[in-house]
């Protein structure tokens, strides 16, 4: 990962300054949605882009040591061998960018990982995740186990509560102990924008995780009955834009929830190429949080590679 | 992009480069095929491919031929007039209902070839989206639909012709076509050269949907000056252009004195502000500025303005914008060297030039180019070089920014961004601009009416405003088809006023002298000449000041401190203005009665009667000042626009010869009621009553220079007039010649005219037609006196 964002004291009339115009942030959405990448290598070079940036995610009340060790594996080889090593990029180290999960699977994620020799790192959720409605304390126990089981990036929620009542200095407080809770792991701060009611409080949310010293800001939980959309994504990209400006720190984008076909990786990917430039393309600046969209860019790939479309168990399960 | 085919999936990866654009034009091309790669002309509701005519080619954005387009000679110009003269008396006669229909299946007809209709649009180089065209037939539908219902007692001009430059778009070449069509005309349309295949194609399946032979016919020719030979064919009852100002000034000369009236849409060459407050969204204002400025193909030009407490975020976003935008195309050689010395320009006065990349030395790439702190003076910005260059200037508050916006001599359009309501609407109010886009940019829908102020134009378009230039009321006189006498417009109008020799008296009769009334006051002419009015008979009655130029300067310099507060008072107060004049009417009129009667020799039961009607004119407009002025056009879009009436500003009437009061008090009564302030020249024959009625004025509450009565010679007044580039617009009666001198001098700056021929088989008519005027011929008068301002808040 590229250099942290150290984060800066709550600067407040900064935050009070934030205006977003709704309509033109829409309107933006779709030009960027219109902007077309080229077919044949493009998509498929673009494809394994997105595959090198996924968060390969699974969040759900029956995970064991099987299924996340499955899932490891994948990661590890995300797109077939041979189908790499016919476009030429076998040897490119194409793995997703990290496994994601929850805290009491970190130790397992990270046993399969070591037996597999690979330095991938793991990252988890925790902090009451997805509600974040659990005390201070508690959520700052889950960090610290986290990072103590072998995780290297932790995805923390914020308290809507603050957010929603405009508490913006309580909101830094928190995030800036949960950073401290992080120490060396990196820390991703999901703002879960379906529940913050405009997109003002989005900014300005973006805003103060930054402030608080994230190294990604990430839209949602992927519980939420909204998730990532391209003008949320489009407002909080701006706010990265906007500190880097004024600080010259570089803060990571993670779009997740509901990003399910290679065709929305392809949009992600054009969002961050046209709103912050080339650099924020690889995993130190650009995540995508995804369990099923991997499965969808294989068969993309699969067709550039053979002209032929697959059945699954043509590939590896996750 | 040479090799780009062959990059592997591992350089891609890397890059990450969007990869070629693959754009086929292969439905474009079968069409041209079909047409032989060689476009004739549509005449008669078919292809015509004359024999022995000149071909001109249009070439692609890679310099290969796309087609040939034909150069036509007189000869097809007398054909295709014809032929739409012919097709006139069917159309015209059409129910309305049966109008509507080839508009909508025309609609149909875009859909269905959208995909054809967009390739030959892109390999022309004048790039319009179909969907926009099918939204402009299904408007016009309408309005074919609900002419009668809507807009009774006006009627269709008759033949009209539609010009274009070379540099127009398709789009705005349609809005006027197609209104045109749908109220009823024939329609001659003479494309520029991009615009020439698409409009072709448009034709003929407008042909397929059922529209009748003659009604729509296109030309194609050398250049501008074919429109000029159109107009002057004599079936010709009306000529409108859009494109840019060079054209339209040699197409007005071309055309003075044909009888023809001519309006101009000027939006190319305009001079656009770009206000970002410092309230703005600044990231949504920064993403306009990249998305439209520097684009290969503009409708307008920009200049930014920024107000300097947000100086500094707006200029970081745009550098980060800027440094992953790739160099565009100029359009020649010619154009890089115009915007060399423009970007040079702008560096000596201190400018900081912020580019991706430096410009290649030569060639036509350009970088597209920020020009950070320019004057306002700059050429970059009064006259912006044709590539993708865009000055910055900043300001310290709204009220600056709004001066510094309006100090130009264009008014085509400006956008402004804020997320404050109140300064959006504020701002929106003082720009003297024709469409005000808050937090958006270049939104056009047939719907919002685009009216140019200044030099940006003479005539509306689009929107239900928009259908009345190619309309009158059915009472009206339209102006007489003739062609130009020889005229020495240097020279018309300048014989200096003499001052009067001392002949002796008779001592029965002393004339009486009268005063004329200029910014507020009633003087004697500037020059202390004056010139003896005769009455009916040839006896000397009195002797009025023979005005000139000096007369009209002052007048307008008391307008134009006038107007800005009479427009700004609220249309009530205006209208309690007009009942006060119209009551001291009341009570002081046996002197006009009196004056009338002496000056005309009417008798004193006609006399009477005028001023009757007077009375009666000035009650109406005062009645009118508060009523129904705006619209709310609904859009396809969601959001909200308006559509405002506004004062066009001090307006020049010359007024005619048949009466003496009643033109003046109606003219005079529209153009106060709607904020105007005027300069009016009375009838050089009888200006007695308008001289009496000037103490009628003065004595009202009217504030000093909102109207000015200036008596003289109406040659002479009327160069002076047409000489003053404050007055915005003429309203003439008069002779053949001073049309012709007004439709030729007021080219540029420009003017909106309003032009009458007051020929002698005319005058019984002219004259009943003020004392009997149906409603359409009152709201003749509101048209001419207001411009429309239409805005687009759009809304999520």
């Amino acid at each position: 990962m590229s250099a942290r964002n150290p984060g800066l004291d709550l600067d407040l009339e900064w935050v009070s300054k934030v205006r977003v115009n709704t309509q033109a942030v829409l309107k933006r959405a779709q030009q960027v949605q219109g902007r077309k990448v080229a077919k044949k290598q493009w998509q498929a070079a673009w494809l394994l882009k997105a595959v090198t940036c996924i968060d390969l995610t699974t969040l759900a009340g029956d995970d064991t040591p099987s299924n996340v060790h499955r899932l490891c594996m994948k990661a590890i080889q995300p797109i077939r061998r041979d189908h790499l090593k016919s476009i030429d990029m076998h040897d490119k180290g194409i793995t997703t960018a990290a496994v994601c999960v929850y805290p009491s699977r970190v130790a397992d994620a990270a046993k399969a990982l070591k037996a597999a020799n690979s330095d991938l790192p793991v990252a988890s959720v925790a902090t009451g995740f997805p509600a974040g409605q659990t005390h201070l304390e508690t959520r700052l126990d889950e960090v610290r186990l986290a990072v103590a089981d072998g995780a290297s990036e932790i995805d923390i929620v914020i308290n809507r509560t603050l957010a929603l009542t405009g508490q913006w200095e309580a909101l830094y407080d928190e995030i800036r102990q949960f950073r401290q809770a992080c120490g060396e792991a990196h820390m991703k701060t999901i703002l879960a924008v379906g529940e913050l009611a405009n997109f003002t409080n989005v900014y300005k949310a973006s805003l103060v995780a930054m402030m608080a010293g994230s190294d990604f800001i990430k839209t949602s939980t992927g519980k939420e009955s909204v998730n990532a959309t391209y003008p949320v994504a489009i407002v909080m990209v701006r706010a990265i834009r906007d500190y880097f400006l004024q600080t010259g720190h570089k803060v990571g984008f993670k779009p997740a929830g509901g990003i399910r076909t290679a065709a929305e990786s392809v949009v992600w990917l054009t969002l961050m190429k046209e709103e912050l430039g080339d650099e924020w393309l690889s995993p130190h600046l650009f995540r995508l949080g995804a369990s099923s969209l991997l499965a969808d860019i294989e068969r993309q790939i699969y067709h550039h590679v053979t002209g032929r479309y697959p059945a699954y168990q043509e590939f590896p399960m996750a | 992009m040479a090799g780009s085919t062959t990059k592997t999936v591992f350089e891609i990866f890397q890059t990450m480069d969007y990869g070629p654009s693959n754009s086929t034009f292969s439905t474009a091309q079968s069409w041209l095929e079909l047409q032989d790669a060689s476009l004739g002309l549509f005449v008669e509701g078919k292809f015509a491919h004359p024999a022995g005519r000149q071909t001109r080619s249009l070439t692609d954005s890679t310099g290969r031929t796309v087609c040939s387009l034909m150069c036509a000679v007189e000869e097809d110009v007398s054909g295709s007039v014809s032929s739409a003269a012919k097709g006139l008396k069917g159309w015209s006669e059409l129910s309305c209902h049966q109008r509507a229909q080839p508009l909508l299946r025309l609609a149909g007809a875009l859909q269905r070839h959208s995909q054809c209709v967009s390739e030959l649009c892109e390999l022309s180089q004048s790039p319009c989206s179909p969907a926009a065209l099918v939204r402009l037939a299904q408007y016009y539908a309408g309005w074919a639909q609900l002419r009668d219902t809507l807009i009774p007692d006006w009627i269709p001009r008759g033949v009209v012709a539609v010009v274009g430059s070379e540099d127009c778009s398709l789009y705005s070449l349609w809005l006027k076509i197609l209104p045109a069509l749908a109220v009823g005309n024939t329609v001659v349309v003479v494309p520029g050269m991009p615009t020439a295949p698409p409009s072709l194609l448009l034709a003929q399946l407008f042909g397929e949907a059922g529209l009748p032979v003659g009604v729509l016919n296109v030309i194609t020719g050398s250049d501008v000056s074919l429109g000029a030979k159109v107009a002057q064919n004599p079936n010709m009852a009306y000529m409108t252009f859009t494109g840019n100002k060079q054209d339209a000034e040699a197409l007005c000369r071309q055309t003075a004195g044909w009888g023809v009236p001519v309006s101009v849409s000027l939006s190319l060459d305009s001079v656009c502000p770009y206000i970002i407050f410092e309230s703005a969204d600044i990231d949504s204002a920064v993403d306009g500025v990249m998305e439209t400025v520097f684009k290969k193909r503009r409708e307008c030009q920009w200049a930014l303005y920024v107000q300097e407490s947000v100086l500094k975020s707006v200029v970081a976003r745009l550098k980060l914008r800027l440094a992953g935008m790739k160099s565009i195309p100029l359009q020649s050689e010619a154009h890089r060297a115009l915007v060399d010395t423009a970007v040079q320009e702008a560096e000596r006065q201190g400018a900081t030039i912020i580019q991706p990349c430096p410009p290649p030395t030569s060639g036509t790439l350009y970088p597209p180019t920020l020009l950070c702190g320019v004057a306002p003076s700059c050429q970059a910005v009064v006259c912006p070089a044709p590539g993708p260059i865009l000055p910055l200037l900043t300001f310290r508050g709204p009220g600056e920014g709004v001066t510094l916006g309006n100090h130009s001599s264009h008014g085509h359009a400006a956008s402004i961004w804020t997320e404050d309501l109140t300064l959006a609407l504020e701002t929106t109010k003082s720009l003297s601009v024709g469409s005000v886009w808050v937090n958006s940019l270049s939104v056009s829908d047939p719907s919002l009416s685009l009216s140019g102020r200044k030099n940006s134009g003479n005539c509306t378009d689009g929107g239900r405003e928009g259908l009345y230039q190619f309309l009158r009321p059915s009472s009206s006189f339209p102006l007489p088809r003739s062609s130009p006498c020889a005229l020495d417009y240097g020279a018309f109008g300048a014989a200096a006023a003499k001052a009067s020799v001392p002949e002796g008296f008779d001592s029965s009769s002393i004339p009486r002298s009268y005063s004329h009334l200029v910014a507020g006051r009633s003087c004697k002419a500037d020059s202390g000449c004056s010139r003896a009015v005769l009455s009916p008979e040839g006896a000397v009655l009195a002797h009025c000041p023979d005005g000139g130029r000096k007369d009209v300067r002052n007048a307008v310099e008391a307008a134009i401190k006038a107007q800005p507060s009479w427009m700004k008072k609220s249309p009530s107060a205006r209208a309690q203005s007009l009942y006060s004049l119209a009551g001291l009417l009341v009570q002081k009129r046996q002197p006009l009665v009196t004056s009338i009667q002496t000056q005309t020799g009417l008798t004193l039961e006609e006399a009477n009667q005028e001023v009757d009607l007077s009375i009666s004119r000035l009650y109406e407009w005062a009645a009118r000042c508060d009523k129904d002025m705006c619209g709310v056009p609904l859009l396809p879009q969601s959001g909200s626009a308006l559509s405002i009436s506004e004062p066009v500003g001090v307006l020049g009437v010359v007024l005619p010869d048949s009466k003496s009061l009643l033109p003046l008090v109606s003219l005079l009564g529209a153009a106060v009621a709607m904020g105007n302030a005027v300069v009016m020249v009375p009838s050089e024959k009888y200006p007695l009553p308008a001289l009496e009625f000037i103490q009628i004025l003065q004595s009202s509450d009217l504030p000093g220079g909102v109207v000015s009565i200036i008596s003289g010679g109406r040659d002479q007044l009327t160069q002076a007039l047409a000489n003053h580039s404050v007055i915005q617009a003429v309203w003439y009666w008069g002779s053949k010649k001073g049309c012709q001198f007004l439709q030729h001098t007021c080219a540029s700056p420009l003017k909106r005219l309003w032009l009458h021929c007051e020929g002698d088989e005319q005058k019984a008519g002219e004259g009943g037609l003020w004392s009997l005027p149906q409603p359409s011929l009152m709201e003749e008068m509101w048209r001419q006196a207001v411009v429309w301002k239409s805005v687009w808040i759009p809304t999520a």
